[in-house]
């Protein structure tokens, strides 16, 4: 099956191969034939993608020891579960998952425009077969998950090497979100290809319109909602499994996800002025080209070793590729962009400092601005090590300063923005729409002051959720109320109505209530506070209105390792029982790693996260590590908001069915008139 | 106005849940000094965190390094005293976060720089496209008779663009 997987990658590049020189031929001589040859090459190459993928799958389900990939990430005691997460555990496997993932995206791209937009699609099947053929050549002769253990033998032959039993899976991620982070995340990072190659198709092909713009909406939300997941996913990851109480420590690989996520944000948002008022195209044709470019970089920062992380793969000269592949990029697309950039000329006009598109702006900027902080930040301590020859740190303490400001100013924004109206907003919109909302803020920090709080940003962070929630429920209230008039039904029924006849901006709503979510579970950690203590049998740890009673500790053989947890009850309010937590740390034979499982009693109030510490170097006593983290449960609920939001903006309006239905009964209309309109359209201030 | 009170009611008793939440005293942060001084430098494991929040199972940097720090606040070093202490063991790269002077300057004033040129850029752009803006024509008397039927489909077209979605 080794051989087999190895020949379909080695078939799959030829075959991506001639999809970028067929396709290339066949944009200069438009023969339908070619046109369609290279299409199926594309196709083809997915196919043979998918056939090595499901190799590898099954070179790890049937525990084949003879291949170096299976014996580094995986042993007989591995769980099923975690023997398809050991796919993606190292450097060549994830490499081939990510070839594996763009396949999935291009083939769903090639399928559903096979016979649609027949000027851009070669254009766009060129782009894609060209970033396929740079990670099929990883896969093929830098990083092959395929190579077999062996040493060469007399005669020309190879003798192959069959182990026993593998080294297992790194412990860190034996956890079952493990299994569910990393293809979130690498779906985003691969989904970003698509606005990718539409953009420089486009461009390239000069396509008329803002047509790319809507084939890619879709696409683009997709790809931010799985990088939107992903890192939520990994942060969750980070808080229950490492162990030292934080969801977000600014490692250099967790920033490397942020990056695209700040741009592809700032390009879903800044598209909206192509689509209305066509608008800021080289801007955004820009932003999803540097969108694609940091996804790469961030690749290439996991993976070459330039920064460290623990969470980055082994060093390897395979970063080298990526910078290649990098400058290549960025050269094809100033290329294109330099030659045709009288196609993006757009008659920019704005009619008030005061609208929609100063929002976008000014939303844009602090995105930026926070990306390339983020970028500076992580690379501050190359550079450093480069000009002065020492290296200096930039670790948590700099991005919270640095960030925690930015993110605020972003999150008023989006209190902001949606409600200012397109061209020009009034100073009666002004007052209609902030007014309430901006008094009951002040109103609730005065509160909140007066109540104790006296962190500066968590207050300001608190008032500002207030804000944007206000805003965002005003405005379902009103539209709400409208349709409850006419129709008679409940609030929420009127709500929900409300939504589904303009699913993007209310879709847009729930996305940005999610986002308050998620500041609000931010703002708690200034609050966070946390106790260790070496526990005899029977003693207890008090931590806020928790006491921690030591019941006994165990230890248990289980198939893959060894399990030592503590049983600690856990009493509240003085002597009440609460409940049982089992804090673990996990031993590991195979591979001799160890690993934590940190117990957390969660509520919406604050988390008891409880940690089984070690043992004490001087007594052998066990030690725990309590922490008591305020709000933290806000930040995944926001999250899931998040994606309801996202799946909402993906659905059709129901508008337009009513206007079928709608239209027969037209009032009796002067000529000049007579045309059809599009229903219940109303000019009012402040809509998208 | 009697209608929005109902919401406005539901959000006040929000305030008042989180401000309680946020504001009780016990949740006051309770560091020694050593804690807070250990804020400010990274494990040296390799991990990327901060020496007071490295809790990986096994590790011995990190335990032998807050000893160390801890052996130092006993005896009453200054928190400078402490930092060259540091630096002189494991370098520059002992910071959690870049010093205030030097080279390390860079790196707190660039996040500024940006967005104070980023704002100028963005606020000049603005000007400049607002200058384009020509205000329309105010019809004379009469005018609606001179509209014609391309101008209105045009006016429909930008109109349903422009409100859609």
């Amino acid at each position: 099956m080794d051989v087999f997987g190895s020949f379909a990658l080695l078939l799959a590049l030829v075959c991506a191969v001639y999809a970028l020189v067929g396709g290339i031929a066949a944009i200069r001589t438009r023969h339908p034939l070619l046109v369609k040859s290279a299409r199926q090459a594309g196709l083809a190459t997915c196919g043979l993608i998918f056939l090595a993928t499901a190799s590898l799958v099954y070179l790890f389900f049937s525990d084949s020891f003879w291949v170096a990939y299976v014996v580094a990430h995986s042993n007989r005691d591995l769980s099923t579960f975690y023997k398809i997460a050991a796919l993606w555990s190292g450097q060549e496997g994830s490499l081939l998952f990510w070839s594996f993932l763009l396949a999935v995206y291009v083939f769903s791209v090639l399928l559903a425009y096979r016979n649609k937009n027949g000027e851009l699609m070669p254009y766009v099947g060129v782009v894609l077969a060209g970033v396929q053929i740079f990670f099929l050549t990883l896969n093929n002769f830098v990083a092959s998950p395929f190579k077999v253990l062996g040493a060469p033998a007399a005669g020309g032959a190879f003798d192959v090497f069959t182990r026993a039993d593998g080294n297992g899976l790194n412990p860190l991620l034996q956890y079952p979100e493990m299994v569910i982070h990393p293809p979130n995340l690498y779906s985003g990072y691969t989904g970003f290809t698509i606005p990718f190659a539409f953009a420089l198709a486009a461009l390239l092909a000069r396509y008329p319109g803002e047509k790319w713009i809507h084939l890619t909406r879709k696409w683009t939300m997709i790809a931010w909602c799985f990088q939107t997941v992903g890192i939520l996913l990994g942060a969750h990851w980070a808080y229950a499994v490492l162990g030292w109480g934080g969801y977000w420590g600014w490692d250099p690989v967790e920033n490397a996800s942020l990056l695209p996520w700040l741009t592809g944000t700032a390009f879903l948002h800044s598209v909206m002025m192509q689509e209305k008022r066509g608008m800021m195209k080289v801007w955004n044709v820009w932003l999803v080209f540097s969108t694609f470019m940091l996804c790469i970089l961030g690749t290439l920062l996991t993976r070459s070793g330039v920064v460290s992380s623990v969470h980055a793969f082994a060093q390897s000269s395979i970063g080298n590729w990526f910078v290649g592949f990098l400058a290549v990029v960025l050269l094809v697309c100033l290329a294109a962009y330099v030659k045709n950039r009288d196609y993006l000329k757009s008659e920019n006009q704005l009619d008030s400092m005061v609208s929609r598109e100063s929002s976008f702006l000014f939303n844009n900027l602090i995105l930026l601005v926070s990306c390339i902080a983020v970028l500076s930040g992580t690379l501050f301590p190359v550079f450093s090590e480069w000009l002065s020859g020492s290296r200096i740190s930039v670790g948590a303490p700099f991005f919270n300063k640095v960030n925690i400001p930015i993110g605020l100013l972003l999150l008023f924004l989006t209190g902001v923005g949606p409600l200012l109206a397109w061209r020009k907003t009034s100073t009666d919109s002004l007052k209609r729409n902030f007014g309430w909302p901006l008094m009951f803020a002040l109103a609730a920090g005065l509160v909140a002051f007066a109540a104790g709080l006296r962190e500066f940003y968590s207050l300001v962070c608190l008032m500002l959720c207030l804000f944007v929630a206000a805003t965002i429920s005003m405005e379902f209230f009103r539209g709400a109320k409208v349709i409850r008039a006419r129709s008679g039904t409940s609030l929420l029924a009127s709500a929900v109505e409300l939504t589904t006849r303009n699913t993007r901006r209310y879709g847009g709503y729930i996305v940005h209530m999610g986002m308050v979510l998620i500041f609000v579970g931010l703002a708690g950690a200034a609050f966070n506070r946390d106790a260790q203590k070496e526990m005899q049998l029977g003693s207890t740890l008090k931590i806020g209105p928790y006491t921690l009673l030591l019941q006994s500790v165990d230890s248990k053989p289980e198939k893959n390792y060894t399990s030592e947890r503590m049983v600690v009850e856990v009493m509240r309010g003085g002597n009440k029982p609460l409940m049982m937590l089992y804090p673990e740390r996990r031993f590991f034979q195979t591979n001799e790693q160890s690993g934590t499982m940190v117990a957390i009693y969660s509520t919406l109030r604050e988390d008891l996260y409880v940690v089984y510490a070690g043992q004490s170097p001087d007594n052998q006593l066990p030690v725990i590590h309590a922490y008591l983290n305020p709000l933290v449960k806000w930040i995944w609920l926001g999250g899931v908001v998040v994606v309801l939001g996202t799946i909402v903006t993906l659905l059709p309006n129901r508008r337009a069915v009513l206007a079928l239905s709608a239209a027969p009964k037209a009032a009796p209309v002067p000529a000049a008139l007579a045309q059809p309109l599009t229903p219940s359209v109303t000019l009012r201030e402040g809509h998208d | 106005m009697t209608k929005r009170r109902p919401i406005g009611a539901i959000l006040l008793c929000i305030v008042g849940v989180m401000s309680t939440l946020l504001g009780t005293p016990g949740y006051a942060q309770q560091t020694d000094r050593a804690r807070q001084i250990g804020g400010k430098f990274m494990c040296m494991c390799g991990c990327n965190q901060v020496l007071t929040q490295c809790n990986h199972v096994g590790c011995t940097t990190s335990s032998s390094m807050l000893k160390e720090l801890d052996q130092y606040v006993a005896r009453g070093d200054s928190e400078t005293t402490i930092t060259q202490a540091f630096v002189q063991e494991f370098g520059t790269k002992v910071y959690a976060e870049p010093p205030k002077s030097g080279l390390s300057l860079v790196a707190w004033t660039l996040p500024s720089l940006y967005l104070f040129v980023g704002t100028i850029v963005v606020i000049l752009v603005i000007w400049r496209w607002r200058a384009r803006f020509t205000a329309p024509l105010t019809p004379a008397a009469g005018m609606p008779a001179g509209i014609s039927e391309d101008d209105l489909q045009r006016a429909r077209r930008q109109v349903a663009q422009e409100t859609e979605d």
